[in-house]
């Protein structure tokens, strides 16, 4: 087995999910200045979208029936509704609330998604075995790589570039883009807050149910606890890439999932039990060295 | 609205304390949250072996009733439910599945001079080390599922070489790794390596990727976790082709996450009682049975077991020391060797309240399909110095 692309792709698959959901972080971030809290919720929501509501032991598959060509395009809405409708019901109100006070709501948001969910599934973690057969491992320079490690990497990079390119060419992009800069600004020379917040969300959303296809296909469970983890590195991928970087939360997403995997790969085994630590030590190193992030944008703004 | 609610109390007290003659189980348990997928199963088995006894004429010629607070999966609510029982009149008190959410509960109990007794807790702190001398723990620690794990797979299955895999995450893992660990050199088989991983790990590749870096693949991969990591741990192995025998505490027992890795073979976990139909002791498809009729579903998971036996121990020792008294409830307790239930004998002493050895079913997954393959009980009981390691 060759060492080195080994790493690579261990690395790159990783860091594709963080980065993922980093992109679904800053997206918010950019346009509102609000840090969403309730967006593993949101990836959760999504993993359980999959199968039949009933707080039975075993899960019977509902969406997660369906074949890819429909399931892909139904999740994505569904999660672009689920953010939507949170965006309309809850941030719609506060709009004009300091952004503490949005940060505290994205945590509540959490909560009542995650207990409803609670309610609805049981407490009890499910198995759902969605696309069993992207696990295979393929032969790649060397390096043997399960298929869906080579579909995260090429979709989030896919994903990266679609949306680089919607917020370069298209309309709402350069809206989302001036809201970004200067959000006040940007409403007195026309730009319609709502059609940009909505589009924001909506983007978010798919990025959500995007993860939360690849965290299942990965790990084949649904656990309502899930989506807090992932949650929590990918808001810290979008602080150290520079709040409002879109680029930079994506290449910290990248970056963060690479460390966790080189310092498993590394570290004697006395230690590896502390990777995490070591992973956030080296972020507070960062921080220290760049508070703006590493790749802050020109209007980086205070952090909360 | 406060007026409502200790109203709301004192009505559910009386309706549930009954007559004042009744003797008074407590449940502090998690009827919401995480941890009630674990407590509720255990705790209607421990109410089906009360019905039993009353059904049986009670004990001490008095009928068994049982009260209940809510801790809500949350270590803070533990203690105020376990006082809340304890005004409420319950002469012993019943705490969640885990040390660490029962332990409150349980020191409060220990504080009234009453017994306790953890629903399924398997770490050696649920009982005296961690509690008093009071407490005890209706399951088999998680060190001898760990050994039994690595002894059976010795002993039945040739296994020479050992890989382990510990999920950081809870004390529970640690134990079983502690357990296979200790049996695993000393019944003559070699450790080749050594990884750890967390539950919430969205991937273990890189673990996966050490594994494979080994010159022959290990005969056997212990691997201590609990689902969902557990099963995404056992996804991720079976796709990168490893096909080691892997071992696990009985925390994964249950075939409701067997879809996560479709066709499974060569996963192999140590149960108390077999929950497919298939155990050898006929007691224990009786109380399959039983929890049918109460539930409208076979349990789910072998951690119904531990609630029953709880029940059935604790009165026995009622009735021998002709009294409620924790001290003397405990010193009958502490006599017991060997003493049998329905899912196997169960000793403790004055050292260990908690089974540091016992009699296990060996639950084998062959495409899919879980079963008994024998059973085994550890040649030498887990040392304490182990246990406490």
């Amino acid at each position: 087995m060759n060492a080195v692309p080994q790493l690579f792709f261990d690395a790159a698959s990783l860091g594709g999910i963080y980065a993922m959901a980093a992109l679904g972080i800053a997206l918010i971030f950019g346009v509102m200045n609000l840090v969403n809290f309730a967006h593993g919720e949101y990836i959760a929501f999504c993993v359980f979208a999959l199968i039949v509501p009933s707080s039975d032991a075993v899960a019977v598959m509902f969406l997660g029936k369906a074949p890819a060509i429909l399931l892909i395009p139904v999740l994505l809405a569904f999660g672009a509704l689920i953010a939507v409708a949170s965006e309309y019901v809850v941030f719609r109100q506060l709009r004009n609330a300091n952004p503490v006070a949005m940060m505290i709501s994205s945590f509540a948001l959490g909560f009542v998604i995650q207990n409803a969910l609670l309610a609805v599934y049981g407490s009890r973690p499910k198995a759902i075995s969605l696309w069993p057969d992207l696990n295979t491992p393929v032969s790649v320079v060397g390096a043997s790589v399960p298929l869906l490690q080579l579909i995260v990497i090429i979709t989030t990079l896919l994903v990266v570039s679609v949306l680089a390119l919607l917020l370069k060419k298209t309309r709402v992009g350069l809206e989302m883009r001036a809201a970004a800069e200067n959000f006040t600004m940007a409403r007195l020379l026309g730009v319609r807050a709502n059609v940009v917040i909505t589009g924001a969300f909506a983007l978010s959303g798919a990025m959500a149910a995007a993860v939360a296809m690849i965290m299942v296909t990965q790990t084949g469970v649904a656990d309502v606890r899930m989506g807090g983890q992932i949650m929590l590195v990918a808001f810290i991928a979008t602080v150290i890439g520079g709040l409002g970087s879109l680029p930079g939360a994506v290449a910290a997403g990248f970056l963060i999932g690479a460390v966790s995997v080189v310092l498993q790969a590394a570290l004697p085994l006395e230690a590896r039990p502390f990777r995490d630590a070591f992973l956030y030590t080296l972020v507070i190193v960062s921080l220290l060295l760049r508070p703006q992030g590493l790749f802050a944008s020109a209007s980086a703004k205070p952090r909360v | 609205m406060k007026c409502l609610a200790t109203a709301m109390t004192i009505s559910l007290a009386t309706a549930g304390a009954g007559l004042a003659d009744d003797i008074t189980v407590g449940f502090a348990i998690a009827k919401s949250g995480w941890l009630e997928a674990y407590d509720t199963p255990a705790t209607t088995a421990a109410r089906i072996r009360i019905d039993e006894i009353n059904a049986a004429g009670g004990l001490l010629g008095r009928h068994i009733s049982w009260i209940e607070a809510d801790t809500k999966s949350d270590q803070a609510q533990s203690a105020s439910a376990g006082l809340q029982l304890i005004d409420e009149g319950a002469d012993m008190l019943v705490v969640n599945c885990d040390y660490d959410f029962g332990a409150p509960a349980a020191l409060a109990a220990e504080g009234a001079g009453l017994n306790s007794f953890f629903l399924c807790a398997e770490d050696i702190k649920a009982g005296i080390q961690g509690v008093g001398p009071n407490s005890f723990s209706a399951s088999v620690l998680a060190a001898v599922q760990g050994a039994t794990m690595a002894e059976w797979s010795l002993g039945e299955r040739g296994a020479k070489t050992g890989y382990v895999l510990l999920d950081t995450t809870i004390e529970y893992n640690k134990g079983i790794c502690t357990g296979f660990d200790w049996m695993f050199p000393n019944a003559g088989g070699d450790i080749v390596g050594r990884d750890t991983f967390k539950n919430g790990d969205a991937s273990i590749a890189s673990q996966i990727t050490r594994i494979k870096a080994l010159e022959t693949e290990p005969d056997v991969i212990m691997l201590c976790s609990y689902i969902p990591g557990a099963a995404s741990a056992v996804r991720q192995i079976r796709a990168a082709g490893i096909n080691s025998l892997i071992l696990n505490g009985s925390a994964v027992d249950g075939s409701y996450w067997l879809d996560a890795t479709p066709n499974l073979s060569g996963f192999v976990v140590p149960v108390q009682g077999s929950i497919y139909g298939d155990d050898p002791r006929s007691d224990v498809e009786a109380f399959n049975m039983a929890y049918e009729k109460a539930t409208g579903s076979r349990p789910a998971s072998q951690y119904a077991y531990p609630g029953y036996i709880l029940i059935d121990l604790w009165a026995k020792a009622v009735e021998r020391a002709g009294s409620l008294d924790g001290a003397a409830v405990t010193a009958e307790l502490e006599k017991m060797r060997d003493e049998p239930t329905a899912f196997g004998p169960r000793s403790f002493s004055d050292a260990i309240h908690h089974q540091n050895s016992a009699e296990m079913q060996i639950i084998e997954i062959k495409d899919g399909t879980p079963g008994v393959a024998g059973n085994w009980r550890i040649s030498t009981p887990v040392p304490l110095e182990v246990l406490l390691n």
